[in-house]
């Protein structure tokens, strides 16, 4: 059976890296706000990514 | 008004569909009957069970509406949640849930067959499949209308192209790849969705900066209660408890098999009580994701900041396009896509939900019930998996008759709600009291629904009913519905009552795991107490009464 936690894991990390990527390289802003949206919300989605992952490598050690 | 899209927009987006035909094709392999395909043959963790219990109601439509709605009445929107869906997700999975599962029926209208007879069944199975069908189109009609809006995307290709990633999907792993897909998709929603409600109330001033900008009205739920007139909504705190509260959110969630059915795919009794009651914490948290946007959008538009409202084309605000106008001024390009992809999934788990729910209750309920009983399960397999490609044609044959006759899928709605407004008094005799007996079950469903137009018939509200007379005016349309709700579910307790006394009980034998009292309630054994559902619910009712409080 197919741990659900891998590809929702992968998107988030993928997409969350092209965000994190995205803030960094180019200094566009939204019209109303100054915050650099792309840069915060692609750490958090890395991070929620990556700890998906980590709960699914942690559950297939566990039981291979 | 412009959004455009950058390259970096479609290639999350491009992801997004990668990602969901790649769940989509990993499941196929676990489909050789069907009960795989239809049930997912009771085998889903239940933490994926949950939130494909949320993500299944959540659709573009529901989505969409929310954010509309907190703009145009405010907080009080959100007594959709928290005196509506919570208590009524709370109740299906501890009082309600052991019966579904327990009774090992496959589907809501085979329980009604099995608790009831043939013809309660016929009258909620033929009802429902035509209702999710033309939900699916309605919100497929819904979606492409906005893409052509806001991105100015072709109809024709917004809806092709959605509908069809959903049928490959759900064709290839039935079920268990429809509630997968909508995990993905519920925390796709919420995190492109919650930094716009953040952004939005930052930029407001906070929560105060919202009050300060708004008529009182607006930003309490329950202190403009006590008549209709005195809050933009036009209902008064009985119409609204027992109308939403009680008759139209527990015939929802107790009922509807769209949801239910994400609960009985659960892998033990344990995990299919605890489906609703876990997916009532984060949906009593939803309304900041979904309703305080909009909120924030008449709070920003009273601001000199550069945002105004949306506008319809003959004037006065539009306010379904309060949370794309709000993405268009907040996202930079990159958090754009994410939003939009999350817009996207929001349609398509509504869809794939009523996709999965159409071809069970078609293949269980109506083909091997009426048209070929008896046949191998092979056979079955291969119908439930053509009426998946037909639920969808049909669909977007729904979705294009939409845009022809708006006032056909007005009318289609309204009788919708007739008939629903009356199934939970159904359903709590038929699970309560052992005495109800099928032809008064039959009787009062159908009387409820005639209640339920008739009450239309003969009440007005902005324009709308009154086509008999009217003896009545309702200050709004949303009143209006309530009553009609309260009207048919009294009527239909009232007269199953009356017919089941005078009709023969059914012999207590054949009701076990049927009805409560006649029930082993044994499902809780080996589970640690904190895990069981009814603590689980104590806590979430008293975050729900802080939350009450405190909006209030």
């Amino acid at each position: 059976m197919l741990d659900l936690r891998l590809p929702t894991g992968w998107f988030f990390t993928m997409a969350g890296v092209i965000l994190v990527i995205m803030g960094l390289a180019s200094p566009e802003r939204a019209a109303l706000s100054d915050a650099n949206v792309n840069l915060y919300s692609g750490l958090f989605m890395t991070a929620f990514g990556l700890f998906l992952l980590a709960l699914a490598w942690r559950a297939s050690r566990r039981e291979p | 008004m412009g959004l455009k899209l950058a390259f970096v927009d479609y290639l999350i987006l491009a992801l997004y569909f990668a990602f969901v035909l790649g769940i989509g094709w990993r499941l196929r392999k676990k489909i050789s009957t069907s009960g795989d395909f239809l049930t997912s043959s009771h085998s889903v963790p239940v933490w994926i069970t949950s939130l494909a219990f949320l993500a299944a109601n959540l659709g573009a439509v529901e989505l969409v509406g929310m954010s509309a709605s907190g703009a145009k009445y405010g907080i009080m929107t959100a007594h959709f949640y928290w005196i509506g869906a919570v208590p009524a997700m709370l109740f299906v999975g501890i009082f309600m849930m052991p019966f579904y599962y327990g009774s090992r029926a496959r589907s809501v209208p085979e329980y009604l067959k099995m608790r009831f007879d043939e013809k309660t069944r016929a009258v909620n199975a033929f009802s429902f499949a035509v209702m999710t069908i033309f939900s699916s189109g309605i919100s497929m009609y819904a979606l492409g209308l906005l893409l052509k809006l806001v991105l100015g995307w072709s109809f024709t290709a917004s809806v092709l192209c959605s509908a069809a990633i959903v049928l490959v999907y759900t064709f290839l792993g039935g079920l268990t790849s429809a509630i997968y897909n909508e995990v993905l998709q519920f925390f796709l929603i919420v995190i492109g969705f919650s930094p716009l409600a953040i952004l939005a109330v930052m930029k407001a001033g906070g929560w105060s900066g919202i009050e300060s900008r708004l008529p009182p009205a607006m930003t309490h739920s329950w202190q403009y209660m006590g008549s209709a007139s005195s809050n933009p909504m036009g209902i008064e705190v009985f119409g609204l408890v027992a109308g939403l509260g009680f008759v139209l959110s527990f015939g929802y969630w107790c009922t509807n098999y769209l949801v239910v059915q994400r609960a009985m795919a659960a892998e033990s009794m344990s995990a299919a009580r605890r489906t609703p009651v876990l997916a009532a914490i984060p949906k009593s948290l939803l309304p900041f994701v979904v309703i305080v946007p909009g909120i924030a959008a008449v709070a920003l538009a009273n601001m000199s900041v550069g945002y105004s409202l949306p506008l319809k084309p003959g004037g006065g605000p539009d306010y379904d396009q309060v949370i794309t106008t709000l993405m268009a001024k907040f996202y930079p390009a990159g958090m754009l896509g994410i939003g939009m992809t999350g817009l996207m999934a929001s349609f398509m788990s509504g869809m794939a939900g009523n996709v999965t729910a159409f071809n069970t209750v078609w293949t269980y309920d109506i083909y091997q019930s009426y048209i070929r009983p008896g046949a191998p399960d092979r056979h079955y397999l291969t119908v439930a998996r053509m009426a998946t490609v037909v639920g969808v044609l049909l669909s977007i044959a729904t979705a294009y008759l939409a845009t022809r006759y708006n006032n056909i899928m007005d009318l289609l709605q309204l009788v919708f709600g007739f008939v629903n407004a009356p199934l939970f008094a159904t359903f709590l005799l038929g699970m309560f009291w052992k005495r109800t007996t099928g032809h008064a079950a039959f009787t009062g469903l159908v009387s409820g629904t005639l209640a339920a137009a008739l009450t239309h018939g003969l009440t007005m509200a902005e324009g709308k009913g009154g086509w008999i007379a009217n003896i009545h005016t309702f200050p709004s349309v949303m009143a209006q519905n309530f009553w009609i709700a309260i009207c048919a579910w009294t009527t239909c307790f009232v007269l199953t009552i009356a017919v089941s006394v005078v009709t023969r009980p059914r012999p207590e034998k054949e009701l076990e795991g049927l009805v409560y009292g006649l029930t082993p309630l044994k499902h809780d054994i080996g589970v640690s107490w904190f895990l069981r559902p009814a603590p689980i619910a104590v806590a979430v009712i008293i975050g729900l009464a802080l939350l009450n409080i405190w909006f209030a």
